[in-house]
């Protein structure tokens, strides 16, 4: 028995050995792995059919792989990556990920960065957010800030409403509630998380309008801030104006087809938002006839009780970034190059409709659609970015925890933004 | 490892099973060399190393999938480890188990949550469960298709689209669920009431445990305030933080095809002939039930108690798919396992993680422990 084994176990070494040399040859094909992140069936078809080919075709033996994942869940996946030091060399990452992630990502400068690529000159302010520690970690693919979005035909009274009074007498005059089924069947303002209208997103662009910083001078959070208590309060107010007190909520608006600002066409219904302060990916397709009432506006703040407020237009950004443990960095960075080229940024966006990065890539539809004409000059003019959150991911959780009980009325704004200050600073090592 | 992915699965198929097969191989000499230190015959050597020769294999296996895995959490509970910090882990000695315990709101939250998940969850879950075991057991007409249709939701898990189905079935004002129970309101007005008081009683009581989880009781107060609920008004469940936790309870429920099929196999385990003499007797059917079923299904109530016990503390997918996209109310009914996840692969906090994990552990087997010190007071094993 012994013998058998032995000789099993020497071929079994010997072809292990064997195929481990033929693994060493120096002109391996290569594979460049990249992971998108919910991109419409378009954008992967074309790039899929134009790009990769291309790519393919420049660098003999290297095949491009893409996965597509979804943005829910992706934490955990990312998590995995990293933990293991093995993935993608390519991350799809949101606004706020280059603190979140920044250490796991490459230092792209020598390969991306002014002195190595001409053409990053070209792209917009949605650059920064792909920079960890001042150095280029990937590169932008389109800026989709938070507009509101509101119907002219529905609304009741002057749109869009100048300050917080206004927003709040606008909620109690544009809600209505069907007794029979004790639900909305219209609401007065649809932000990020209809339901809640609590989402921590929709609270940091509600304090910029203000005129309110995150930080103060010395880097700690600025949550005990006038700004910061009357955004609380705004959220509260607004909520209430909408679904009433906690204790005796209405429902929620049903769900409809298409965007929640739009017409049903099966019904032939509204689907019942009055105004959506939503990136434009959430509002109609532009060939939708309900354009033809849609007004697009910033968010103004309240500039009757805080004389700093400003017109503010949230900007996310979606972008790609090179992990550091990726041993494909040149590859990644030729990938980039040319799928970031005008054209390809360019024809990238248009087929998701959402304005690209580069700004001589704004061109073509973007010129010729006015709904995006209008969005790309509120972004130049109003644009904040919403990017440099320290721990971002522990913020989140922080405020949507603290929020979820502003609007059970568990905690009192003061309330919630103490915890939220003493919880974050914790957070940070203050 | 190899530039050539092909290459690189079958270098590593070809060097895990000489792994396996030197393990193996070390394992069994090891084995065959410690009877042999102890006396035993050459044919005893043989078993000896035969035995774990063939059972190498699954020993390796759980060394290095389980007590590997288990070590390294056990030491990184004593750490501060978090992956992509840039920087090693140290150590911290007792220090996250202390901020878990006793400095932790969020965790304490999420006790509360699982708590409440558990203590009214579960015995619905279980009731309704047998409650369709005893209806199957009836031998009607068409049995094994509602058999089969009560164990699907089991196979189907909480996928996308069982998500999507329930998100749409639990929509306040359109949902399905509301639908029936405000037409049966109209035509019933005393299922109207009877729901609205379910309603209220059942606000009232999450309320309560909202209260425990903050130190303030104002939701409660307000949710008394409020008064008995009005006739229009019906459950608010993916939406409200006051239903959120049985909207979860209610996938639960759904979920119970495992215990039916559990309960269903003890009842056709008691023997015939006790109902048959309680016939002639003439006892009911409830009495029947109440008097010959359940005490000799208790064994099966006590299996299915402790596996439900485990699996609700360590409850995580329902949540997870229910609210993971509609984050200010997950805080409402966030468990201790989410609480988990989100402290280790949101915060990437493995080292905090691995203690909150290791806490879950402890509180799952002190429950369990008590279990069983307190079965011999109410399981009756006599038939069996």
């Amino acid at each position: 028995m012994n013998k058998k084994l032995f000789t099993l176990l020497s071929v079994l070494v010997l072809a292990s050995l064997v195929l481990t040399a033929c693994g060493g040859a120096a002109d391996e094909p290569k594979t460049l792995k990249i992971y998108l992140l919910d991109y419409t069936p378009d954008t992967i078809a074309w790039l899929k059919s134009d790009i990769n080919p291309a790519f393919e075709a420049a660098h003999p033996g290297v095949t491009v792989e893409i996965t597509e994942g979804s943005w829910s869940g992706w934490d955990t996946t990312f998590a995995g990556f990293f933990a293991a030091g093995e993935g993608p060399d390519i991350i799809n990452l949101g606004s706020e990920m280059n603190t979140l992630y920044g250490e796991n990502l490459a230092d792209m400068e020598s390969y991306l960065g002014a002195g190595a690529w001409d053409e990053i000159s070209n792209f917009g302010p949605a650059l920064e957010n792909a920079k960890y520690e001042g150095k280029l970690r990937g590169l932008p693919i389109f800026t989709a800030p938070r507009y509101v979005f509101c119907r002219t035909d529905l609304a009741t009274g002057a749109l869009p409403p100048q300050n917080f009074a206004d927003w709040i007498s606008f909620a109690e005059a544009n809600s209505v509630v069907d007794p029979a089924t004790n639900s909305l069947t219209q609401q007065a303002l649809v932000p990020v998380d209809a339901g809640s209208m609590a989402d921590w997103q929709w609270w940091l662009l509600v304090f910029y309008s203000l005129g309110g910083e995150l930080y103060k001078a010395d880097g700690s959070p600025n949550f005990d801030s006038a700004e910061a208590l009357a955004t609380t309060q705004f959220l509260l107010d607004m909520r209430q104006a909408t679904y009433g007190p906690a204790a005796d909520a209405v429902g929620n608006l049903p769900t409809g087809q298409g965007s929640v600002i739009d017409v049903d066409d099966a019904t032939g219904k509204d689907n019942g938002a009055v105004c959506l302060a939503h990136s434009g990916w959430a509002a109609p397709a532009f060939d939708r006839p309900v354009w033809e009432n849609i007004s697009i506006e910033p968010f103004h703040g309240d500039p009757a009780n805080f004389p700093n407020s400003r017109p503010v237009v949230l900007a996310f950004n979606d972008w790609l970034a090179v992990a550091d443990y990726s041993q494909n960095k040149e590859l990644a960075a030729e990938w980039l190059k040319m799928t970031f080229s005008k054209e390809a940024n360019h024809k990238w966006n248009e087929t998701m409709g959402l304005i690209p990065a580069r700004n001589d890539a704004q061109y073509g539809y973007v010129a010729d659609s006015p709904q995006l004409q209008r969005e790309a000059e509120l972004a130049a003019e109003y644009g904040v970015g919403f990017a440099g959150i320290k721990e971002a991911a522990k913020l989140s959780t922080i405020m949507q925890d603290a929020l979820g009980k502003l609007i059970t009325e568990e905690l009192t704004p003061q309330e919630v933004n103490d915890t939220i200050q003493q919880q974050y600073s914790d957070a940070l090592g203050e | 490892m190899f530039s050539n992915p092909y290459l690189s699965v079958l270098i590593i198929a070809v060097v895990t099973v000489v792994f396996i097969v030197v393990c193996s191989y070390g394992l069994g000499s090891v084995a065959r060399w410690a009877v042999r230190m102890r006396g035993a015959s050459p044919k005893q050597q043989e078993s000896a190393f035969a035995g774990y020769f063939f059972a190498a294999p699954w020993i390796v296996g759980f060394i290095i999938f389980v007590i590997v895995p288990l070590s390294f959490s056990l030491y990184w509970s004593f750490t501060d480890f978090r992956i992509g910090s840039g920087s090693v882990a140290s150590w911290k000695g007792l220090e996250n188990y202390r901020d878990i315990l006793f400095n932790d709101e969020g965790f304490r939250a999420s006790v509360v949550n699982t708590l409440y998940l558990t203590v009214i969850g579960l015995p619905l879950q279980m009731g309704v469960a047998l409650f369709l075991a005893v209806l199957l057991n009836q031998r009607r007409p068409g049995e094994r298709v509602f058999r089969m249709a009560f164990y699907l939701p089991v196979i189907l898990g909480f996928n996308t689209a069982v998500l999507l189905c329930w998100r749409l079935m639990l929509n306040t004002g359109t949902g399905i669920i509301n639908q029936i129970i405000r037409e049966v309101s109209i035509a019933v007005p005393l299922f109207g009431y009877l729901t609205r008081a379910l309603i209220y009683g059942q606000e009232i009581i999450t309320g309560f445990f909202l209260g425990l989880n903050t130190g303030k009781y104002n939701l409660l107060m307000r949710v008394l305030e409020a008064g008995f609920p009005a006739d229009n008004r019906v459950p608010l469940w993916v939406q409200s933080p006051l239903w959120t936790k049985m909207s979860v309870i209610l996938l639960m429920v759904w979920g119970c095809g495992t215990m039916m099929l559990i309960f269903l196999a003890g009842l056709n385990n008691i023997p015939k002939e006790l109902h048959e003499a309680a016939e002639v007797d003439g006892a009911t059917g409830w009495q029947k039930f109440w008097k010959i079923s359940f005490p000799l299904l208790t064994p099966y109530i006590f299996y299915n108690l402790v596996v439900g016990l485990i699996s609700s503390l360590q409850i995580f997918e329902p949540i997870f798919v229910l609210y993971r996209d509609n984050e200010p109310i997950v805080s409402s009914t966030i468990s201790m396992v989410y609480y988990l996840w989100q402290a280790s692969f949101s915060h990437f906090e493995i080292g905090y993680g691995s203690a909150i994990s290791w806490v879950i552990l402890v509180i799952i087997l002190v429950f369990t422990l008590i279990q069983f010190r307190l079965q011999d007071r109410w399981v009756t094993y006599d038939v069996y």
